[in-house]
């Protein structure tokens, strides 16, 4: 088992960008759309035959046990190489979710399943009724003698038609003072009668979004982790690397970079008004890049981030969101049109970036809400 | 030239701080904006004694030998407490040229301990009000001409100027009091001056000529760029913070303002762009000081700038408007940061100009490349 935090930042760095650049198919870099499994499965088993699939796992549960800066580290070559991150919901949430809160017998069942895609997870958070006011959550599930039995819908749960598990929250005691009690973390499998699993198809054309349907559908008691009632708190503690992750400059350095060789191949900056706007852009996000270098150097000095990590995610998908109007704006008449745009010998799919950047101010808890957070926990504002 | 590492940047930040904040705070620059602008000279030699003005200057040459992030330490204390001494003036522009084109004058120490200011004078106004190339000559020790847009010339002992000589750019000495000089000021919202000089047959010493002058100008210009920048942070956050006090304690509808979401949204903002701002700039002024490539250097002190601006602007307008009515009034502080802004923005470029030179440099890069 080597030990990666043993090694300086730029050996480790050297040697995951070698990897990447050296097996991961070309065919797979930049993909635009979230994959179904079977598109990324030969790149998995690569991943998996490495040991590189849970690279904040600790060594001991088959992850590679790095260090904050040397995680940093993998995920920006990540990024820089336009490596996808696969069916990753079990390696993010479910599994740093046992390792932390489940039993042994948890861990020894579920984590192999997790790191081989044996099993492949979803995430059951969102409600009709339950967005932003999450913890308004109503699905239930009830003890039944060795099982739940669960009754509710959850939605927008990204990918569920290629999901074999879900994990999620439920409301187990209708009955507490306060909503976000009562709540637990529980998994359960998808191959049953009870559970039904319908498509949403966005303002894009794309079908990653799902709603499932839960009607008397069941799962072993054995299947509940952590304390039962307690599911709220385990899954905020989750939160941490998430957070600062929303706020990765890469969306919108990607869009920027589209942006200017769509923007000169089309002759836009012959306008001196687009220019300015196109410098604006930029300069948003060059300096944003700034702000979050001094998030990821807190997280790589070992610190934890505190909520006003959230002003990232907040001025990143805005100006994610304005980089997309100006390539609509660049495209002239061709800005309502679907598929790729020709400039020179490369395609720039305008509309599939438009499209990409509305939800992004909507997911991960809205701007409105973060804009909530931090007013509160950062600047003492009163209620 | 190395940056200076974060712990001296910090004890920096701390000892410069305590110096104003003992000197009076903002109060001691509406003090002086009310005994009819200019500055404190006392405070000029303290300022000195704390190595303020020779921060960027090598130790050899009895400066602190630090780099253009320690400046900017400096010039963000200068901006929240909107002090009217002429530190960026000093440190990137009078110390920059001298550094950089006659390091063994004897004007050098005299700079660094405060003894003397002497403001720089490059700029030219044109038939239409507006900037025009220099015109302004020295020949056989005489300057004959005018120069426009000199800040800190109330106080000063002297101007450096940059003049057109025989053969090509030349620097040049000027005493306060010179025969043919004379300095009419223009008075700036937030009560400085900004001077006009024009000389006729004035007697001037040379210090330096040809390309090194344009350089060195060059180079100077966008030092104080960036450090301008910096002062517009200080100054911006320094206004977010008696802001957001401020809609803590005002109450209307029996609740404090600020728990009104609208209001709350806003601050928020507020505070992004701050932060932004700040580590924009901040990162701006750290590789400055490992960049050799004047394009390069442009380039970054432009988008300092720019960012700095358009913060400001944003912060200090906004301001007002969270202080309702009383926002208007030169009772509150506020104001007089508002109006400390707007000089700073103008000076050395706003933010729509940097986005300009922004573009063009960079295209001017790409295409070198």
């Amino acid at each position: 088992m080597t030990d990666w935090n043993a090694m300086t930042d730029a050996e480790f760095r050297k040697e995951v960008r070698q990897f990447f650049e050296a097996d991961y198919p070309e065919e797979l870099r930049h993909l635009p759309h979230r994959p179904k499994f079977a598109e990324v499965e030969h790149w998995h088993r690569k991943l998996h035959a490495k040991g590189w699939v849970a690279p904040a796992w600790p060594a001991e549960y088959g992850g590679m046990g790095l260090s904050a800066s040397k995680l940093m580290i993998f995920y920006e070559e990540q990024q820089r190489w336009g490596v996808n991150r696969g069916r990753d919901m079990g390696i993010q949430m479910v599994g740093p979710l046992i390792i932390k809160f489940g039993t042994q017998k948890q861990k020894d069942y579920w984590l192999p399943r997790i790191l081989s895609c044996e099993d492949i997870w979803c995430q059951g958070y969102s409600e009709p009724g339950a967005g932003s006011d999450l913890a308004n959550l109503r699905t239930r599930a009830e003890i039944d003698g060795d099982d739940f039995v669960i009754n509710g819908q959850k939605i927008w749960t990204t990918m569920a038609h290629d999901a074999t598990h879900i994990f999620m929250l439920v409301r187990t005691d209708p009955d507490t003072p306060k909503k976000q009690q009562g709540i637990s973390f529980l998994l359960a499998p998808m191959d049953q009668p009870g559970v039904d699993v319908r498509t949403i198809t966005t303002l894009s054309g794309e079908t990653e979004f799902c709603e499932v349907f839960f009607d008397n559908a069941r799962t072993p008691r054995e299947n509940l982790v952590g304390e039962l009632n307690k599911g709220w708190t385990m899954a905020k503690a989750l939160l941490s690397f998430e957070r600062i992750f929303m706020g990765s400059p890469s969306l919108a350095q990607n869009a920027l970079g589209q942006l200017e060789n769509f923007a000169r191949g089309r002759g836009a900056f012959d306008d001196p008004v687009f220019r300015d706007r196109f410098a604006q852009a930029a300069l948003d996000v060059e300096d944003h890049a700034a702000l979050y270098s001094r998030f990821a150097d807190q997280l790589k000095r070992g610190e934890t981030l505190g909520a006003d990590v959230s002003m990232l995610k907040i001025w990143v998908t805005e100006c994610f969101q304005r980089i997309t109007e100006l390539m609509i704006e660049a495209a002239g008449p061709d800005g309502g049109t679907i598929g790729p745009l020709q400039v020179g010998n490369v395609g720039v799919d305008v509309l599939a970036s438009f499209y990409k950047a509305r939800p992004a101010t909507i997911y991960g808890g809205s701007n409105e809400i973060q804009r909530n957070i931090l007013s509160k926990a950062v600047l003492g504002l009163p209620s | 030239m190395l940056s200076s590492d974060q712990e001296d940047l910090r004890l920096l930040r701390e000892s410069a701080r305590t110096l104003f904040e003992r000197a009076g705070g903002s109060a001691r620059a509406r003090k002086l904006r009310d005994a009819g602008g200019g500055w404190d000279a006392d405070m000029v030699r303290e300022l000195a004694e704390a190595g303020v003005f020779g921060v960027t200057v090598p130790e050899d040459n009895g400066g602190l030998g630090m780099g253009l992030a320690a400046g900017g330490v400096i010039a963000e204390e200068v901006g929240r407490v909107i002090a009217p001494e002429p530190v960026v003036v000093t440190v990137a522009l009078s110390l920059g040229l001298l550094r950089r084109l006659c390091p063994e004058h004897a004007r050098m120490e005299q700079l660094v301990s405060g003894e003397t200011v002497l403001p720089v004078a490059w700029q030219e106004r044109g038939p239409n009000g507006g900037p025009a190339e220099a015109s302004c000559r020295y020949a056989d020790g005489k300057l004959n001409g005018s120069k426009a847009w000199v800040v800190g010339a109330s106080g000063a002992q002297g101007f450096l100027v940059v003049a057109e000589g025989d053969a090509g750019p030349v620097l040049v000495l000027t005493e306060v009091g010179a025969d043919g000089l004379s300095v009419e000021g223009r008075r700036q919202a937030d009560g400085s001056a900004m001077d006009e000089l024009s000389f006729s047959g004035t007697p001037a010493e040379e210090l330096a000529s040809g390309d090194a002058v344009r350089n060195a100008l060059a180079e100077a210009i966008n030092d104080a760029t960036a450090l301008t920048a910096a002062e517009l942070v200080g100054l911006s956050a320094r206004v977010f913070e008696i802001s957001l006090e401020y809609i803590k304690a005002r109450e209307q509808f029996d609740k404090p303002i600020g728990s009104f979401q609208v209001i709350q949204h806003r601050a928020v903002d507020l505070n992004v762009m701050l932060e932004i701002a700040q580590s924009g700039v901040r990162e701006v002024l750290g590789l400055m000081d490992d960049e050799t490539d004047p394009k390069a250097r442009a380039r970054l002190a432009s988008r300092a700038k720019a960012r700095a601006v358009t913060t400001a602007k944003k912060i200090t307008r906004d301001a007002i408007q969270m202080h309702g009515a009383v926002g208007y009034t030169d009772e509150f502080d506020i104001g007089l940061y508002l109006n400390r802004s707007l000089v700073l923005s103008a000076w050395l470029g706003d933010d729509a100009y940097h986005r300009r030179i922004w573009f063009e440099t960079r295209e001017e890069e790409g295409a070198a490349q």
